[in-house]
Formats: C-alpha cells, structure tokens, sequence
C-alpha cells in the first residue's frame, strides 16, 4: 500500500528526517493563503498514488500567492496516469545545491533488508544504476540485524555527503531503516535527500510503500489518517464493483469472460486463451476458499459486461472445493441467470458432492443450465479453452 | 525414492483443531499420510480423529515423534508458530495461510537456516508424494506415482500439470507447491537441487509466473542440473504490472516479466511449454 507524499513525511517527522514545513490544501484559495504563509515563493505538489509525477506537470514553482491559487486551479483539474489530483502540498522553495538518494527494500532472492544510496539522487537514479552501478552503495542486513549509526556514517561518506554533515546524514538513514522496520514497509525512499544552498540536508519527496499484510500490527497509523487503499490508478465501473465485493479483477479488451478458479491459473488461463486464438475479457482471481456467494457475483460481474461473449470457467479444487463451487454457480443461476454460452469443467477435492449439487439443481430446474457446457476431468482444459474461444467466435458472428 | 516428504514422515498439523486444519487432516488421513497428531494451545489432551492434541510442538514431538509439520493458522499467528515449530526441532514445514507479512517470513527464513530446517509456503497447496504422503490441500484426484517432479508457484496449476501427466502416463515422484507470496521459504534453486539428487526423479516441471525473481535465479541451478527441466510461466500476455519503486528496480534489476523468466530459462538450458499438453510431448521427446 502505497503512501502519499505529505503521510511519509508525517512519518519522516516521527524518525527525526527533517522535511520542510508543508501545508496540504485542497482548494486554489488554500493553496494561496499557504503561499503568503510561506512568503509566496513555493513549490506546489501534486499529491498521487503514482510515480513520474513531476513529468506528468505535476510539481509547480510559482512566485507570488495568487500564482499559486491559478496553478493550484489547474492541477486539481489535472488526473496523472488516470489518478486525479485531490489534493496539494505547497511547500517553501528549497534553493537546491545537490541531491542524493537514500532508499530501503528487500531484496527478496537473498533474504535481506538492504539499504541503498547515490551521490545522484533524482529522476533518474535508475538509469544510474544500470549505467553507473559504481554509483550506487548497496548495504545489506539480516533481518534481525539493526543498522548501526557508524555504517550509516559509512555510507554517507561513500555518497560524498559534506563532512559537517555526516552526522546528521547518519541520523536520517538511520531513521529511514528503522522507520521500514517499524512500519513493515516493502520500501521507503527519500529522493531526493537536498542539500540546500545554506547546507542543510531535507527530505524533499518520501516515497513509501507498506505490507497490506501487516497493517493489523500498526493500528496507529489509521489514527494518523492512513488507512487500507486501493491503490490503482482509474479504476472502470466494474472494477470499482469487483473492488466494493473483494475480487481482484481486471477489465481487458477481448470478449471472452474469464471465471478461472485460483491466481496461478487465472494468470495463465488467460494465455491459453490467447494461444488459441481468443482474447479474455477480464482477468480475475477467486482467492483461496471463496465462498458460494462471492463465487455468484464473479459470475454477475462476467454476465452483465456487453463485452462478454462467452464465458470460460474452470475449477481445480484444492482449498476451494468443487461443492462450493457448484452451489456459487447454482446461486448465479437461480438469482440472476445466464444469459451468454459457458464451458466449465470441475474436478478436484469434494467433486462428486459438486456433481451432486449440479444434478440436482438441473433437476429440479433444467432451463436454467440451457446455456452451459458442463466437463469433468476427463476432457483436459485446452480443450475447453478452444472450446470457449469456439463459442464466442459464434456468438460474435450473429 | 522422493523428495521432502515419503512414507516414513511423521506428519503433524499445527491447527489441527480449526476449520480448515479439521477438514484437511481428515482428507490427508484418508490419503494415508501419517498424520500423528498436533497442536491447537488450550486444548492439550484432547483427540481428534483419534490423534493427540498438543497445546505446544516440542510436547507433540516428545510424545509422537513428529518431524514434519503443516500449518493451518490464521497468517498473523504463522511467523510464531514456524519458530515454535523449527525450533522445537521439526525438520520439514508446511505453510499453506496465505497474506503472510513479508517481514516475518524473513524471520521464518532465518531461522529455518539457522537450524537446517526446510519450509514451503506460504500460500502454497502443499507437496505430494503420489502414494505415500499429502500434505495441504492438494486433490488427489490428479496425482499418481511415477517417475517426474514438480515445482510450482501456484496450486491450481501444479494440478493441472499433473493431471496432465498422469493421463500421459508420466507419474510423478513428488510435486511441491512452492507458494504464491511475495517472500517463499524456499526457493526454485532450492527444490530443484534437492530433484536432481532424488534418483527416481528422471525430469522436473517447473512452473512459475509473472512477479518477483525467484524464476530467473534458477538458471544457475539448472545449469548445474543432469536431470532435464521443463518450464511454463504465466502471464506471457499479461499487462505490465505494478512497480515497485526505485529501489525495487534497483535491486531487482530487469526480472519480472513471463518472457524475461523464460529466455533466462531457456539460456540456462531449461525447455519451455507453453500448455501443459507440450510437457508429455516434451518429455517424450527427451526420451524420458
């Protein structure tokens, strides 16, 4: 989960990094009464969930408070990579003399927590890393090891920080580390770590990343104002409902609806469409153990897109049984109907009792089941992947 | 022969006692594992299905002689529950709850180290050896015994494969769920070692996809590898995903994508299938 900028420095403060004095606004008369505040000369800044901000226009320098209300006007107009700017950080212009870069991730082939940083801070440290990788001080920790003031020293130095502020470097990457560690992070970075014209070092961006697995741990942080969010860019009406339902679901552009059970065949289902010759509607994953009733609305969400043609369903039952399955579909069928032509096999644990339940419900209702082609394990799936992209070639032609 | 897990492990179940760890103990009782008891804190000296209940693993291991493991507990509670376990003495860890914290499986990795013990997982189906042991959630259904491996990231694909397999003909000799999350216990390099020094095992099947760096790290064991390696990896059409910020691209360079994995693979000498009905064709033709 990702952090706006102006939450990392809320979270930069509590760590000792120093970062300037901002204010966030939300309106253009904000924006200017923050300006006069910070004697007019400010950098406005576009608060998103995304990178490459600052090329998509969405940092200004302006000069006087009502330059800020007219610039502030037109980023909250703007939307960067389909997210829209709801907010602004109006910060005091920082007179810039160089910019480094601090950041801290896991390395996760070697089971490390590693600290990482540049003399070249800015847009561009990953073009340094590929063309410089001398340029770049990589400092690896287990993770029950702390980071030490004297390696932070060390690194510092290595970055070429001036030396009357060396200290103080080690401070602020030392807070870094133990912010990540503290808060669970998957990364935190600072770029760029300024120092300014009358040497001072600030954090001028944070950049934050949180494990959503972990945020049980840090209930505080909801009381600061960061809570659980979906952090996609523009989201489409029906990834918004599958969103409201949680069901990870992504709209794509071709016709045939994608019902497969699991992550790792939902991801690949979706290329043995694609080999022979169809294209998915939708990606979509049901999780581990989904229950009948989420089960139904991936199917409604499938049967009410105009886009789909058909409808490709699969289920190899692990932790997410054949039974459940059969009364999810059977839910669908009863409360909403079928509308579009659906190949499905089903096999794996509790599959006779899946069986079972279909037998019935066709039993006691046959119409319902018209549209459905119904496989158990003895046809292999890449027969009912060219069998759904059959069906909808059929349904696309009348 | 077969890898992690045969006839002769003693199976317990941390979690025996809740609904997911209940429901699969009774099916991996039925498959014949030899499930000796486990452990759900409190309820110490109790039974279920006529296995002893612990309250802690070091009592389950002095009383049954456990040396392997399978969690089923709530994600929060998994990091503990490894450590108890590994350091306890169980060799062999199985951790099926999904959305476990990353910075806890490093946790969990470090001390699996420290005292030579294995883990899967987490969000892993579990391994299979066809015959003798299931652990997890695995279905039976598509499994039978024979003579080639696999090693997955996903639970649904590693049946598909091996339904493929053993309608082919081609019976596996043991198939392990590596897991889904982002940070694994073990890792592709890992497993496939332990596959090339298992003698039954003439071929292994690897299975990855799209996401993280564990895939291309394999080349270097593959390299190393006499018994051949078939790879697929999901998510070759898929749209670019998500970034992980400077330093992700930093540390984890160029990895990521499903035809960044497969060139590195194939360049390693792996053999690429893009449907699981190209593996027994495969196989067929590297005369396995």
């Amino acid at each position: 989960m990702r952090l706006y900028e102006f939450e990392g420095k809320d979270l930069f403060r509590k760590f000792k990094i120093p970062v300037s004095n901002g204010q966030v606004v939300s309106s253009p008369s904000e924006a200017e009464a923050a300006a006069a505040q910070f004697g007019g000369s400010v950098v406005l800044k576009a608060q998103v969930l995304t990178g490459g901000r600052g090329k998509a226009g969405g940092i200004k320098l302006v000069s006087s408070p009502a330059e800020a209300k007219t610039t502030a006007e037109s980023l909250l107009k703007l939307q960067i990579k389909g997210f829209p700017v709801e907010r602004i950080l109006v910060e005091p212009k920082l007179a810039i003399k160089k910019e480094f870069y601090i950041g801290v991730t896991i390395d996760r082939a070697n089971y490390k927590i590693v600290v990482i940083a540049s003399g070249e801070g800015g847009v561009d440290i990953e073009e340094t890393a590929v063309k410089h990788p001398d340029k770049i001080v990589r400092h690896s920790l287990g993770v029950e090891e702390d980071l030490f003031a004297y390696d932070a020293l060390t690194i510092a130095k290595k970055i070429g920080i001036p030396q009357e502020l060396i200290k103080e470097a080690s401070t602020i990457i030392v807070g870094l580390f133990r912010l990540f560690r503290k808060y669970d992070a998957k990364m935190a970075e600072i770029n760029p770590l300024v120092l300014t014209e009358d040497g001072k070092l600030i954090a001028a961006d944070s950049r934050i990343s949180l494990d959503d697995d972990a945020l049980f741990r840090h209930p505080e942080l909801a009381q600061m104002g960061i809570e659980k969010r979906h952090e996609e860019g523009e989201l489409t009406p029906r990834e918004r409902q599958a969103t409201e339902w949680g069901i990870p679901y992504l709209d794509l552009d071709g016709d045939i609806g994608m019902f497969p059970g699991g992550a790792g065949f939902g991801i690949m289902g979706n290329d043995f469409i694609q080999y022979f010759g169809g294209k998915p509607a939708n990606f979509m994953d049901s999780g581990g153990g989904p229950t009948p009733e989420r089960l139904a609305q991936m199917l409604v969400l499938l049967d009410d897109n105009p886009q789909v043609k058909a409808i490709f369903g699969a289920r190899f039952g692990g932790i997410s049984r054949c039974d459940d399955f059969a009364r999810g579909v059977v839910m669908f069928l009863k409360n909403h109907g079928l509308s579009k032509p659906m190949v499905v096999r089903m096999t794996g644990n509790m599959w006779e009792e899946g069986l079972k339940i279909f037998a019935d419900a066709k039993n006691e209702s046959p119409q319902l089941f018209a549209k459905i082609e119904f496989h158990g394990i003895e046809t292999p799936i890449e027969e009912i992947s060219k069998r759904a992209v059959e069906l909808a070639r059929h349904e696309g032609g009348r | 022969m077969a890898i992690l897990v045969n006839k002769q492990s003693r199976v317990m179940v941390q979690g025996i006692t809740g609904g997911a760890g209940k429901f699969h103990t009774e099916r991996m009782l039925a498959y014949g594992t030899k499930i000796i008891g486990g452990t759900s804190p409190g309820k110490g000296g109790s039974r279920i299905f006529d296995q002893p209940v612990f309250d802690t693993v070091a009592e389950c291991i002095k009383e049954t002689g456990a040396d392997t493991s399978v969690i089923f507990l709530p994600a929060p509670a998994v990091k503990e529950a490894c450590i108890e376990a590994i350091r306890a003495g169980i060799k062999f860890l199985v951790v099926i709850p999904e959305h476990i914290p990353i910075h806890d499986m490093l946790w969990v990795r470090k001390e699996a180290q420290a005292h030579g013990a294995t883990v899967i997982g987490g969000n892993t189906a579990g391994i299979i050896t066809p015959g003798e042991s299931n652990l997890g959630i695995m279905p039976e259904i598509a499994f039978s015994a024979g003579r080639v491996g696999t090693v997955s990231r996903s639970g649904s694909i590693t049946y598909y494969v091996a339904d493929t397999l053993s309608r082919t003909g081609y019976g596996q000799t043991t198939c392990v769920g590596l897991g889904g999350d982002p940070v694994l216990g073990s890792t592709f390099n890992e497993i496939l070692w332990k596959f090339e020094q298992d003698e039954k095992t003439k071929a292994v099947v690897m299975c990855g996809e799209i996401g993280g760096v564990y895939e291309e790290k394999a080349g270097d064991i593959i390299q190393k590898m006499k018994t051949p390696v078939l790879v697929m990896i999901g998510g070759v059409f898929a749209p670019p995903g998500k970034r992980m910020g400077h330093a992700g691209a930093i540390v984890e360079g160029a990895m990521g994508s499903a035809k960044e994995k497969l060139t590195a693979l194939a360049a390693a000498g792996a053999h690429p299938c893009r449907t699981f009905k190209d593996i027994p064709e495969t196989l067929k033709k590297l005369g396995v």
